[in-house]
């Protein structure tokens, strides 16, 4: 009798910790407000060069670190960078690990899960290709054989795109894309696609094994911030700041995608 | 406990108590039918001579030179079919750096996360030990919850990929809970002794909640594997131990704590060594949530100076240094358990 009793009440109180739990996740408002609470704006982003990557000293630079602390200053409010895989960013915004991911490719697939703001950069997916084995290849026709391998980092859009246009190729993705591009440079895969400059910048740096089949963006792609569903107030705020901040975001895109002169501050090469 | 385990159990009046003063050597406590206490050595077992060490003989040689035939062709063929140009400078910068402001060494980016990695290690180990032990303990009990709790908790961990619990855990059980304790703002409205207290045991402050879901979801899944090893441990000990414990009249709880989890976790060492040499390799899966540990920081010194495999070689290294620290512990504790015997 006694040992079901306490039996029975382990069960009850397990049941309300279960009956707890979803009160939590709802006690929320809009983003905005939540922010300026706060005082502070948590962004979440992968490390990708050179939208975020990692100086000499160990700080964060790239344009979308240029981005996050200009928006924050115009708000009033501190940045709190927050670091993720890549794999996790949208779960990890869907499960308030921060307010917004910067920088991200609006495609269908992510828009059923996220909301995004009007785009404020536009990148285009380039390739490079093995010297060793594609270039006797006919580009993008030649590219569409079984026989063909291309190779993307997992989860960016240029793995979608080469699922779409090359659907005989074989696909291998790979955790990092400077991964990705030793494949095509040892020979083992014949393609690479990332975002620009990268193809550009992997080129030059090996000549003798890389070229490109065309030097022509393969598709663009529209980044926004993405932030939790249904929160229009904060679309239109982020909205009218990018709308805002037109000419400071192209000067900003240039100096990261048209020009290596912050290739310094990385390690040297 | 190995070498008298035999005769331990077949006369099952021995009883090996530890504990009150003398922790580390056991004394055997054999009952006499008096009730008078006399403390002796264990009888010692008589092994067979061992066989002699023999060098090396002829087929040895013939393998060892097959083996060194591989290596030289897998070499052979890294220096002509692996195009990469090795670049190690480039890599040393993000161990430590020189602070421009006051031009003294700092730790930079691989050796912050080798702390987190190490304080994962050491609260995770602590930690799955006493989950382990709860658990071991409620699966080898005479009541059916616990019985079933322990199980249940084995059988889903166990059977599914630990990716897949990680993911499972940090998105659907911790961040449904850790927000409802606020341990971020209670952390920011701490004072600067408290701050600086929890930055040597934690790292930064603003990393602790994600820190602190990372280590419980590290110990909760190798916590199951623990509870087995324990379990084997605890069943490893001759019922004729338990029952010689009641006749002495000590409760269960003493008869638990002196007389079969010494011996328990004593028999299980080995696999337990191997289970956290696991728990530290495995440390690199919490990377997943953005755990800001020696994979994760690795791949974020890889992305910047796109030197892959400089980094990850090094990152091996630097695992390889904390996982063979750690077995070389383990081997000195299971000596000492052996030692206590002799």
């Amino acid at each position: 009798m006694n040992i079901a009793r306490r039996q029975l009440a382990g069960l009850a109180l397990l049941l309300a910790g279960l009956m707890i739990m979803p009160v939590a996740v709802n006690a929320q408002g809009s983003t905005i407000d939540a922010i300026k609470k706060r005082g502070k704006i948590q962004v979440g982003f992968g490390s990708f060069v050179p939208w975020a990557m990692r100086d000499k000293q160990g700080n964060w630079i790239g344009f979308e670190i240029d981005v996050t602390s200009k928006l924050a200053k115009d708000m009033g409010v501190e940045v709190d960078l927050m670091p993720t895989a890549w794999d996790a960013v949208i779960p990890s915004l869907l499960a308030g690990k921060f307010d917004a991911i910067f920088g991200m490719t609006v495609t269908d697939a992510r828009k059923e899960q996220v909301d995004f703001t009007e785009a404020y950069s536009q990148s285009g997916q380039g390739v490079a290709a093995s010297k060793q084995i594609a270039s006797g290849l006919k580009w993008p026709e030649g590219y569409n054989d079984a026989k063909v391998t291309f190779a993307c980092r997992r989860g960016i859009a240029a793995c979608k795109v080469i699922e779409e246009r090359w659907p005989k190729a074989t696909l291998r993705q790979f955790d990092d894309d400077a991964i990705a591009f030793q494949e095509v440079i040892n020979g083992n895969a014949h393609a690479v696609m990332s975002s620009e400059p990268k193809p550009t910048f992997f080129t030059l740096q090996n000549q003798d094994k890389l070229f490109r089949p065309t030097t022509d963006y393969v598709t663009t792609g529209m980044e926004g911030f993405a932030i939790k569903k249904g929160n229009p107030e904060t679309i239109a705020y982020f909205n009218d700041w990018i709308a805002n901040n037109k000419d400071w975001l192209k000067e900003r895109h240039n100096y990261w995608f048209k020009t290596r002169d912050w290739a310094e501050k990385v390690a040297a090469n | 406990m190995v070498q008298d385990a035999g005769l331990g159990r077949e006369s099952g009046c021995e009883l090996i108590v530890e504990g009150s003063g003398q922790a580390v050597i056991p004394a055997t406590l054999t009952l006499m039918p008096v009730g008078a206490r006399k403390y002796m050595k264990p009888t010692e077992l008589r092994a067979p001579p061992p066989r002699p060490r023999r060098g090396f003989t002829r087929v040895d040689t013939v393998l060892a030179a097959l083996l060194a035939a591989l290596a030289g062709i897998v070499l052979w063929r890294l220096h002509t079919d692996f195009d990469y140009r090795w670049n190690w400078s480039a890599v040393l910068p993000f161990v430590f750096k020189i602070d421009p402001v006051s031009g003294r060494l700092q730790p930079n980016l691989i050796a912050s996360g080798v702390m987190t990695t190490l304080r994962l290690a050491v609260y995770g180990i602590a930690l799955s030990s006493l989950i382990g032990v709860a658990m071991g303990l409620a699966r080898t009990s005479n009541r059916l919850l616990p019985r079933l709790i322990g199980g249940t908790y084995v059988m889903l961990i166990r059977n599914i990929p630990p990716v897949v619990f990680v993911f499972i855990f940090v998105y659907f059980i911790a961040s449904q809970i850790t927000p409802a304790l606020g341990i971020s703002e209670r952390v920011q409205s701490a004072g600067p002794t408290t701050k600086w207290l929890l930055s040597i045991l934690f790292g930064d402050p603003k990393q602790i909640e994600n820190f602190t879901v990372g280590l419980i979801c590290l110990s909760v899944f190798t916590g199951a594997y623990v509870t087995e090893i324990v379990r084997a441990g605890l069943q490893s000990v001759a019922k004729s131990q338990i029952e010689a414990g009641d006749s002495l009249g000590l409760t269960r709880t003493d008869t638990l704590r002196f007389v079969v989890l010494p011996q328990a976790l004593r028999n299980v060492l080995p696999p337990m060594a191997g289970q956290f040499i696991q728990l530290i390799k495995d440390s690199s899966l919490v990377s997943l949530v953005s755990i800001q540990e020696l994979s994760f920081m690795a791949q974020d010194v890889q992305v910047a100076t796109q030197r892959v495999f400089e980094v990850l070689l090094f990152a091996a290294a630097i695992y390889f240094v904390i996982c063979f620290s750690l077995s070389q512990l383990f081997a000195r504790l299971e000596r000492r358990a052996a030692d206590a015997y002799r």
